[in-house]
């Protein structure tokens, strides 16, 4: 048993190893990228494929995954009026296309803020000491074997640059769109990075879709926030359901700088999103919200860690997720609290909503603290809807279907309503929360 | 319009109410008043059908039709309300949104047809007026976040929206001060007309000088040791319940 294990995995990371021979001779990345390509894939083959027990991996299954041959997914058509369909209505003229992890500047309309910040590609932002010691600093400590396989396949990222000072009103949303496949199975390796300089502000929309199915999507998005900077961001997660979604947002935070983080999940047959921050310098302000609606068999996976590293930190996360038919959720957070790290406050809750005997939510939450001055608390919820909610909507006349229709939907919309964009609150409302519906 | 005949209930298997008959009138307003743990709060939520509680004999028609055997929703629908003693808060419903799906159900119900929510916003506005309800209370969540008065208030904005035939109003005054109250009972007393009926229940006699009720039950122990006409009220307001109480 064991070595039939072993040898499906060794299968899959020499099915990998092949697949990045032709990403080199086929993609040609940039010379510039070259060394950060090989140094991801050593990490790569030193972390392998996770296996069953693999603590990052507990509750999603990458069995599937990893067994399936991929190719690479080439610059492929995308019409502008697909575009069109998945930009917000805050983003008309502030928007940017990621097709396939390759920037397309002919799909792209940022012309209401053209000015404001600057996109370099990241061969060349990695001419620049400080990114290219981050680039390298993430590679070596890089823990999730996915996010090295993203770097491994880096040929086209694209670093996003806010100058110091600069305050940008209009949000910026960023379109993910895997193009897909009628044939074989494709995968793409989106990379975003986000500078923002100090006391910098940026508020941005990310969304991730899929033109047709059969993709992975295995994609890295880098915030480095400035002292003083803010940015506000919402990630929307609506891939195409024969998909699989792996993302990780890797957040690194100067002195009282602030993130305000939202992800929104459709789930498909496998998403499974990692967030890692570090409060790097003291007087940090991080929030993370969360929601996911599930049905069918979709399934969403949250791993999160959160390194409070400096003194007067704070960090709160809030995850809402509804599981109906046979879908599963996760959520496994850990708030680290690094020695020195005093005066620490961190909040973590999460709350699953059980709508059916065969839905499957797993929670983890953790704390490990090394000071002694600080306030965390977590906590984790599983249920069906309030029966005292429910009796109240029914003395009103709202039949049950309807009240537990309205329940079920204000269990998500109580934390939809706290994205500060009203064109993504309305989508989520009339898109997310419309999959409750029977 | 509500017959009562020797009602037995109770939660968990215990009896709480021992055997009530009660007759409400169209046009009538009833006072049940009785100390703690007598039983008041037992009949109301037995009344609106709370699943908690379980009927344990007796018979309650509602304009003839067994009332028992209805679901919360159509007690609802028949006409029957009820002001909660501690409304329930109900995070990501807007406020305004609830009060129209409530409408509407009961528009559908008659067989009219729905209203849309500019229009609904007229009604809605009219009905908070009369209760001085700050405009703000539309667009929050259901009851999240709200005073101790506003809740009740809304619970009075619900009842003139709704416009039932019977409202069962449990402890509507606790938590009030005199000046909400004064708000609360002035738009109770204007939503009264010979079509519709009130059960008042109360702990204190206060209420009662402003929304006057037609009769006064005692509760004590799950039974009416006493009614009586207005008078009764003011009696037990000197006298307290103790001289009431059954004496088996």
């Amino acid at each position: 048993m064991t070595t039939t294990l072993v040898d499906a995995t060794d299968q899959a990371e020499l099915a990998l190893l092949n697949l990045h021979k032709k990403f080199m001779s086929e993609s040609r990345p940039p010379e510039a990228l070259l060394p950060l390509n090989e140094a991801a894939l050593q990490r790569f083959e030193l972390l392998k494929f996770p296996h069953r027990k693999h603590e990052m991996y507990t509750f999603a299954n990458t069995k599937e995954l990893v067994s399936t041959v991929f190719s690479l997914a080439m610059e492929a058509q995308v019409s502008k009026d697909f575009v069109k369909s998945h930009i917000f209505p805050e983003c008309e003229s502030s928007y940017l296309v990621i097709a396939d992890g390759v920037f397309r500047d002919d799909l792209s309309d940022y012309s209401a803020i053209k000015s404001a910040i600057n996109l370099v590609p990241i061969e060349e932002a990695v001419a620049q000491s400080e990114i290219k010691e981050y680039m390298a600093d993430t590679i070596e400590k890089e823990n999730d074997v996915f996010a090295s396989i993203n770097t491994a396949f880096l040929s086209r990222g694209t670093m996003i640059d806010v100058p110091r000072k600069q305050q940008i009103e209009t949000p910026l949303q960023i379109l993910h769109v895997s193009t897909g496949s009628t044939s074989g199975k494709v995968t793409s390796h989106p990379r975003i990075l986000v500078r923002l300089g100090e006391m910098a502000e940026l508020k941005m929309i990310v969304k991730y879709v899929g033109a047709q199915g059969n993709y992975f999507v295995n994609s890295v998005m880098d915030l480095l926030v400035g002292e003083q900077a803010g940015i506000t961001y919402v990630q929307v997660q609506e891939d195409a359901m024969d998909a699989w979604h792996f993302s990780k947002t890797r957040v690194v935070q100067g002195q009282n700088s602030r993130v305000s983080a939202f992800n929104a999940f459709f789930g498909n047959q496998l998403t499974r999103h990692h967030f890692e921050a570090h409060l790097k310098d003291v007087g940090v302000e991080l929030k993370l919200n969360s929601v996911s609606v599930l049905t069918d068999a979709e399934q969403v996976h949250n791993f999160v860690r959160i390194h409070h590293e400096a003194p007067h930190g704070t960090s709160a996360q809030v995850f809402k997720n509804i599981v109906s038919g046979k879908s599963r959720s996760s959520i496994d957070g850990t708030v680290i609290v690094n020695r020195g790290a005093q005066q620490t406050n961190s909040d973590q809750l999460i709350n699953n909503l059980m709508l059916s005997d065969n839905a499957h939510a797993d929670t983890k939450p953790n704390l490990m603290i090394f000071a002694d001055d600080v306030k965390c608390t977590h906590g984790a919820t599983v249920g069906q809807l309030d029966e005292d909610q429910l009796f109240y909507l029914k003395t009103r006349g709202l039949i049950e279907k309807v009240a537990k229709e309205l329940l079920t939907k204000s269990f998500a919309e109580s934390i939809i309503q706290t994205i500060e964009f009203p064109g993504v609150v309305e989508y989520l409302e009339n898109n997310l929360l419309k999959k409750l519906e029977a | 319009m509500l017959e009562v005949k020797d009602l037995r209930a109770g939660f968990d298997g215990t009896e709480i109410i021992k055997g009530i008959s009660l007759s409400v009138k169209a046009g009538e307003v009833h006072a049940i008043m009785g100390p703690n743990g007598s039983g008041k709060s037992t009949l109301a939520k037995v009344l609106v059908g709370h699943p908690s509680y379980e009927v344990m004999g007796g018979e309650v028609t509602f304009n003839g039709e067994n009332l028992l055997e209805m679901d919360p929703e159509q007690r609802a629908l028949k006409g029957m309300f009820m002001g909660f003693q501690y409304p329930v808060e109900i995070p990501g419903v807007n406020n305004a949104e609830f009060l129209r799906m409530a409408y509407n159900a009961k528009r559908v119900n008659e067989g009219k047809e729905e209203i849309d929510p500019l229009d609904f916003d007229d009604i809605l506005v009219e009905k908070m007026e009369m209760l001085s309800m700050e405009k703000k209370y539309r667009e929050r969540n259901l009851n999240e976040g709200f005073s101790g008065g506003e809740k009740k208030k809304n619970e009075i904005l619900q009842m003139a929206i709704l416009e039932p035939k019977l409202a069962v109003l449990d402890e509507t005054d606790s938590g009030l001060d005199i000046d909400a109250m004064r708000v609360v009972a002035d738009g109770v007393n204007r939503l009264r007309n010979e079509n519709n009926a009130l059960i008042l229940i109360t702990h204190y006699q206060r209420l009662l000088e402003y929304i006057k009720p037609d009769y006064v039950h005692v509760l004590s122990h799950g039974i009416i040791v006493k009614s009586g006409e207005k008078d009764l009220a003011l009696e037990l307001e000197a006298r307290g319940y103790d001289w009431l109480a059954p004496t088996n």
